[in-house]
């Protein structure tokens, strides 16, 4: 305890110099930027900025990285609000709920709880990163494969029985992202699987690319749609603050987010999707009134945007603790380091103290930062809302196709996204949820992986599943989100999410 | 609109037939691999064959609004404009391609001033492309543009 708050002063006299915390400002701030325009994500917009270390000695270098990695995750969240369109996958969720209250004028607290949210669960997984850390990275050590698929499933099953009224309709979107993931080469064999003959098509389809497609293109076309047929209305901005009730409303779910988050997040597999889909489902399936969520629900924002965030933080525990990167965000933190001669090991708490207990202090400092930075944005964000739709919706096409085109300079991408934008806009239409769809897509590869591996290791026997009990309560509480709502709700559905 | 659903639960069995096919028809190579590549996709296709036909025989009743066939054109020419924007983005350049995608698409959505349009798509395309080109550093093509600036 003395030695951690011992390192942990350390750490701030390191993150406290004028220069660090200028580093730290400027990080949050392009961050932010970059997080705002739909479809770079903050592993992206890191690997993006990664010149931007250059010759910085490392601490100053990660400081830089870390600020960025926040405000990208938050930005993220501010487009998802206002406009539908997520930065990345996991503020797929965000757009739920969140749209919709901006939908009904409450922009404003949608945004600013996102914020507060996110500092609370920030400031809490840090702590928890200095705590628990290690002991718990010793128990993620002991996910093989058949664990690491358990989880999956576990995962998948809880979207897809919440993500809508009928649990037919989410399965054959859960089985459709799937179904995407396993286009093009499979990395094991070699072989190439479904591409009908596309060359495109061999290194599958990419997440921004169907996020924005799905999400975004088919929001513009029903928006477009309503637009036309003089039924599109948008609701006054009521507020731009959150009230006390709204903040002593998602204080509970911001703090459940925040536990949820931080445990999937030191896993390994796509943490923050996982942890944001399942604070969500979690909140929604534990709320009194599960009917509001999709609805404009304030908590259907604050929990996963607080798991979110203390995802982050988890997902550093293997990284600084083992030298595993686990997560996109936190490979390109992996590459960063080895940039700056720093090489992520399990000494890296003894070798390079200064860097890690730096990186820690100074998540304090932008946690701070981020806070102050954005709450007063949140009306300058909110004004974008204001600009007349037939206006609106064209430009947010063309500034998400920048972000499209950024990801491989392929135009086939844009037909692609094009084309997927039209059948979510059909998928919409028939109540075929989209969320599943995406977590199908990221999660696709590792299920099928992870469940090959399994069996490899197994020589083909089953019993690898149920020789392990952290696996077989995983299968356990997934059948159970399956067959538990239609056992409530008596065939009526959990409530309608309109995603 | 049962009759809808069960259309487009027949697309979902169509799917699901043409991946389960293309699955079984594919080489099979396992050393050392129990599963291989061919089982888990064919597990997919099989899964989603039961639930298109749960979904024929058995429809869900449709909450949401039918679909109208003036609202599908104007949804099929805004994918069909969104299409050939990115198709032919490498050639016409982004801040040309944008600028044209603006003109249009605004027109449509019942923008009726033409100087206003002209002049605001022109400005947007422009500050877009310096935007994303020279603060981020990211590369958007200039396409036949670029033949005359250099």
């Amino acid at each position: 305890m003395i030695d951690v708050l011992n390192h942990l002063a350390y750490g701030f006299g390191i993150a406290f110099t004028p220069l660090n915390i200028l580093y730290g400002f400027l990080g949050c701030l392009v961050g932010t930027l970059i997080g705002v325009l739909p479809g770079i994500g903050p592993a992206g917009g890191m690997a993006l900025l990664l010149p931007l270390t250059y010759g910085k000695d490392p601490v100053s270098a990660i400081i830089l990285l870390a600020g960025i990695y926040y405000g990208a995750m938050y930005g993220g969240s501010t487009t998802s609000v206002l406009l539908n369109v997520p930065g990345e996958a996991a503020s797929v969720v965000t757009c739920l709920d969140g749209h919709q209250m901006a939908r009904k004028g409450l922009a404003g607290p949608a945004l600013a709880i996102a914020a507060v949210g996110s500092f609370i669960a920030g400031t809490i997984g840090v702590v928890l990163l200095m705590f628990i850390g290690p002991p718990l990275a010793q128990f993620a050590l002991k996910f093989g494969p058949a664990e690491t698929f358990a989880l999956m499933v576990f995962g998948l099953s809880m979207v897809t029985s919440l993500a809508g009224l009928s649990l037919r309709k989410g399965l054959v979107a859960l089985i459709l992202g799937l179904m995407m993931a396993t286009i093009g080469v499979d990395l094991p064999t070699g072989y190439i699987r479904f591409t009908f003959g596309i060359s495109k098509l061999m290194e599958g389809f990419d997440i921004i690319v169907v996020a924005i497609g799905l999400f975004a293109v088919s929001e513009i076309l029903i928006s477009s749609e309503q637009l036309s047929a003089g039924e599109y209305v948008r609701e006054k901005l009521t507020r731009i603050w959150i009230s006390i009730k709204d903040f002593r409303d998602s204080l509970g779910a911001i703090l459940r987010g925040t536990l949820v988050g931080f445990f999937i997040g030191v896993l390994p597999g796509a943490a923050h999707v996982t942890a944001s889909f399942l604070s969500y489902s979690l909140e929604k399936k534990f709320s009194k009134h599960p009917e509001r969520f999709g609805q404009g629900e304030i908590r259907g924002v604050a929990a996963p945007e607080s798991a979110n965030n203390s995802a982050a933080c988890g997902a550093l525990i293997p990284l600084l603790t083992m030298g595993l990167p686990a997560s996109a965000v936190t490979a390109v933190l992996y590459g960063a380091l080895l940039m700056v001669g720093v090489r992520p090991s399990p000494f890296l708490f003894q070798k390079h103290p200064d860097v890690v207990w730096g990186l820690i202090a100074s998540m304090y400092l932008g946690n701070i930062m981020l806070l102050i930075l954005n709450l007063p944005l949140v009306g300058v964000w909110v004004r974008i809302l204001s600009t007349p739709p037939r206006w609106l919706f064209p430009i947010v096409l063309a500034v998400s196709f920048v972000g499209v085109y950024g990801v491989a300079h392929a135009p086939l991408d844009l037909v692609i996204a094009a084309l997927l934008g039209l059948l979510g806009y059909f998928l919409r239409k028939y109540d075929y949820p989209l969320a599943p769809i995406i977590l199908g897509l990221v999660l696709g590869d590792g299920l099928e992986q992870s469940l090959r591996q399994a069996l490899m290791i197994s020589g083909g026997s089953l019993s690898i599943f149920y020789r392990s009990w952290i696996a077989i309560t995983l299968f356990v509480c997934a059948a159970g989100v399956m067959v538990i709502p239609k056992i409530i709700y008596r065939g009526d559905g959990p409530g309608e999410v309109e995603t | 609109m049962t009759k809808e659903e069960r259309i487009i639960a027949l697309i979902i069995l169509v799917v699901g037939a043409v991946y389960l096919g293309t699955a079984l028809s594919m080489t099979s190579m396992s050393i050392g691999d129990p599963l291989g590549h061919k089982a888990y996709p064919i597990m997919l296709g099989g899964a989603l064959i039961v639930l298109g036909l749960a979904l024929l025989i058995k429809p869900e009743k449709q909450s949401g609004p039918a679909l109208s066939g003036k609202n599908i054109i104007t949804i099929l020419i805004l994918t069909c404009l969104l299409a050939g924007y990115g198709w032919t983005l490498d050639w016409t350049g982004y801040p040309l391609g944008t600028f044209l995608f603006l003109v249009i698409t605004v027109r449509l959505l019942g923008e009726k001033k033409w100087p206003l349009n002209l002049a605001l798509s022109a400005a947007i395309s422009l500050v877009i492309y310096l935007l994303f080109t020279r603060l981020l550093d990211l590369m958007l093509p200039l396409g036949v543009l670029g033949r005359f600036i250099g």
